[in-house]
């Protein structure tokens, strides 16, 4: 009698170990079949894109927060899965691509701040970005058009302002559920989404 | 003037000035030679060129705000991090070069708590005093596809001009206007669509 506890016991254990690991091999199945399918936003094509460089329009917009924007924004883009590739401005790879998106990126307010002045301050000292993004087709047709903004108001340097402006766009173009709006362009030919709108 | 060297020997004092004078042509020759060799510099367009930096954001596989040592070598430009393997863009694939400044505050996430913990906001007035200029060096160059890439690099102050004069006299092409600093304004500067 005594000897069959420690039996059971084991057995019990052995039992939902066994129990656990089926559990957790059937998750895994799951989220590897839903990996796949969670990338494209919907759409049965994913769409390649190619980010342009920033256009500092009239502003006396530092070089420096050009390229900083250029460089989050291919970086936060790249995040999202949204689209199949993201290219370079004149990257000889996005020549061959048929279903491509150009984003343009055009500064449309600045204000400078400091970061002295906003941790003596608090309240002022901000580093302001507004851009227009928009996404274009090869045969030019406008399918989003977008104005963001980014901004820095209390902690990090100024350059941080361009990576809370990459973030927003990417975002923007994330919710806007840009590549299922294009595949219905596509078919239509009637772009349903080109509204310039404030976030 | 036997008189005079009288009256030093008198008061010892003719040792010290002669000493005193020897000092001070001696710092004169090291301090023409120093100038010397700084303007000569940048015209030495084959001599190796290596400087600390802190790669800001830009370059591939390469982590930003790391610390590291930018080199300039025959037509090669490198950064390498500490103890990592650098990263190498060659010169004629610079499309242009800026130079900024940028100010900031200094002591990281450390000085940032002291601050806030410092009662009847003794924060603020350390952060009128905590705070250093920084050169800022842009970078915009193509990849082997013809990608337009961008770096950023923070370098100490003064030396962003040294380093863009190196870059200048090995061919690569300075922006027409420097980079602008990113001063204080209180006016927004606007520029409505196009």
């Amino acid at each position: 009698m005594k000897t069959s506890k420690p039996s059971s016991w084991t057995f019990c254990v052995a039992a939902s170990i066994t129990i656990a690991v089926a559990l957790s091999v059937q998750l895994a199945g799951q989220t590897a079949a839903v990996q796949p399918s969670g990338g494209s936003g919907g759409s049965g094509t994913q769409w390649s894109l190619q980010v342009e460089r920033i256009d500092p329009g009239n502003l006396n917009l530092a070089h420096s927060f050009q390229v900083a924007i250029y460089e989050n924004l291919l970086e936060e883009l790249n995040k999202t899965r949204q689209f199949k590739q993201v290219f370079r401005e004149r990257d000889s790879n996005a020549g061959g691509i048929p279903d491509l998106l150009i984003l343009k990126t055009m500064v449309v307010k600045y204000t400078p701040g400091s970061e002295t002045q906003r941790a003596v301050t608090t309240v002022s000292g901000a580093t302001k970005l507004m851009v227009r993004s928009q996404l274009i087709t090869r045969d030019g047709k406008i399918v989003f058009d977008r104005t963001v903004q980014g901004n820095v108001r209390f902690f990090g340097s100024n350059l941080r302002a361009t990576h809370n402006l990459a973030r927003n766009i990417a975002k923007v173009i994330k919710q806007s559920n840009v590549a299922t709006v294009r595949a219905s362009y596509r078919d239509t030919q009637t772009p349903t989404l080109n509204a310039a709108g404030t976030q | 003037m036997n008189r005079l060297f009288a009256l030093r020997n008198h008061n010892s004092g003719y040792f010290g000035g002669y000493a005193l004078l020897t000092l001070w042509a001696l710092w004169l020759c090291s301090g023409s030679g120093a100038l010397a060799q700084s303007a000569a510099s940048p015209s030495n367009a084959n001599a190796p060129f290596s400087t600390r930096v802190t790669h800001l954001l830009g370059l591939p596989n390469t982590k930003p705000n790391c610390n590291g040592t930018l080199s300039i070598q025959d037509s090669v430009l490198q950064f390498q991090p500490n103890g990592k393997p650098g990263v190498q863009v060659n010169m004629a694939s610079v499309l242009n070069l800026s130079l900024g400044d940028e100010t900031k505050q200094v002591g990281g996430l450390p000085m940032k708590l002291g601050k806030a913990a410092a009662p009847y906001g003794g924060g603020r007035v350390v952060s009128l005093i905590a705070h250093k200029k920084y050169d800022t060096l842009t970078l915009e160059y193509v990849d082997s596809n013809g990608g337009v890439h961008g770096a950023i690099f923070q370098l100490e102050k003064g030396q962003g001009e040294l380093v863009r004069n190196e870059l200048v006299a090995r061919g690569v092409s300075s922006s027409s206007g420097e980079d602008q600093p990113t001063k204080q304004s209180t006016s927004e500067v606007t520029h409505e669509d196009k």
